[in-house]
């Protein structure tokens, strides 16, 4: 029973997360998707492309590593808060270098890749979910210089809503 | 498996008697739900759904754990954990008894602890982008996390294989010994030599206790196991 109370707490935190990562949409929308939109259009081929496509593998591989250890910090008592600034900084830097990361020429079709079709067959709103991971990532990263750990939590929670709200919809698994 | 009285000789009576107990049947047929439930929710990426899979699947086996001490005595792993002179008897037809088999138990064993292993490794996995976790995922380093996410993986085909033998096991009873081992598993009878020693009943407050003991168990793995 108890077991089922904190499934379902957890099912209610999800919820409120992708709520307030539609929130983040909604007015981050008009600013931030429109260079996305832009880097998603221009199309790239060739060298380039693979070059690219091994830049955002990296970076987000990265993002992920950078995760991870924010986990092991923030999961447990008592977080070394200079790890935790130094995960957010990295996040919220590659989260800034991702606007280039996701030009046409750039997906599945043309090489090894985690990167969905749907991308490119909704610009849009890829740019939109993107633009508000970039803002979740900026406002986790400035919690974690202010140092207060229930802010740091809420926006790690925020952040996280909005990796999933993206990868739920446009990232496909690579190793299977 | 229980011992069906064999067809054709003097008559017998063929009374329906008890074999398994609610809390075996229970456990078993949510496990194989429960297994199914993760396996899915794992292929269509309900990646919460399928860790709180995982924890009822520990807490089934916590439960049973218990129930194989303090159970009925079908359920007892003293009535049939046994040795391999026990299954070459029971190999030779030299075996009576109710409840599993030598040879029966050999297989409950090996589920049960491959899927303890599969639960064990689940605890500590953690997703390639670090946003899903294990309770304990944190205890282990990020590069024992990703060798056991492939574990993980890997050791799936273990416990699909041990299912697949006991399906087929089933199967081979039906067909070729006449013996319906599906329909004692659902209705807790089957029929049964009058002469062997009936089933002792657990007593349903043990069995109460037994689960108030696992819930607690799988609470404070799901808290990341603190220190008591």
């Amino acid at each position: 029973m108890r077991v089922l109370v904190i499934a379902a707490t957890c099912v209610l935190v999800a919820c409120g997360g992708s709520q307030s990562s539609q929130a983040n949409n909604a007015d981050s929308n008009a600013a931030a998707a429109n260079a996305t939109a832009a880097a998603v259009a221009a199309p790239v081929s060739g060298a380039k492309a693979a070059a690219i496509m091994r830049e955002r593998h990296e970076g987000m591989e990265a993002i992920g590593k950078a995760t991870k250890q924010l986990r092991r910090e923030l999961g447990g008592g008592s977080p070394d808060i200079a790890a935790v600034r130094g995960s957010a900084a990295k996040i919220a830097g590659l989260s800034k270098k991702a606007s280039g990361w996701f030009p046409a020429g750039t997906g599945p079709d043309v090489g090894k890749t985690g990167a969905k079709p749907e991308i490119w067959q909704d610009p849009k709103d890829f740019a939109a979910k993107l633009a508000s991971f970039q803002r979740a990532a900026a406002a986790f990263n400035g919690a974690a210089s202010g140092g207060d750990e229930s802010t740091i939590q809420a926006r790690y929670s925020d952040l996280g809503g909005t990796c999933k709200a993206c990868h739920d919809k446009y990232r496909a698994e690579t190793n299977r | 498996m229980p011992r069906q009285v064999s067809r054709g000789d003097e008559p017998l009576r063929i009374d329906q008697q008890p074999v398994w107990d609610l809390p075996v049947r229970l456990v078993h047929w949510l496990l194989a739900a429960l297994i199914g439930f993760s396996w899915w929710s794992i292929e269509n990426h309900h990646t919460d759904w399928h860790i709180w899979s995982g924890i009822a699947i520990l807490t089934l086996l916590f439960f049973r754990l218990l129930w194989g001490l303090f159970g009925s005595s079908t359920a007892r792993f003293s009535s049939f954990v046994r040795g391999p002179a026990a299954v070459r008897q029971y190999l030779g037809g030299q075996w009576s008894g109710i409840g599993h088999t030598p040879l029966g138990a050999l297989s409950v064993l090996a589920l049960f602890g491959a899927v303890a292993i599969q639960v064990g490794l689940g605890l500590f996995n953690e997703d390639e982008d670090g946003l899903y976790a294990g309770p304990l995922a944190s205890m282990v380093d990020i590069d024992t996390g990703d060798k056991i996410r492939e574990l993980h993986e890997a050791w799936f085909n273990v416990v699909l294989g041990l299912i697949i033998l006991h399906v087929a096991a089933i199967v081979f009873y039906r067909l070729f010994r006449g013996k319906k081992l599906t329909t004692p598993m659902i209705t807790g009878k089957a029929a049964l030599d009058p002469a062997a020693q009936p089933m002792r009943p657990g007593k349903w407050w043990v069995a109460l206790l037994c689960l108030a003991a696992a819930f607690a168990f799988s609470r404070w793995v799901v808290a990341g196991a603190p220190p008591l």
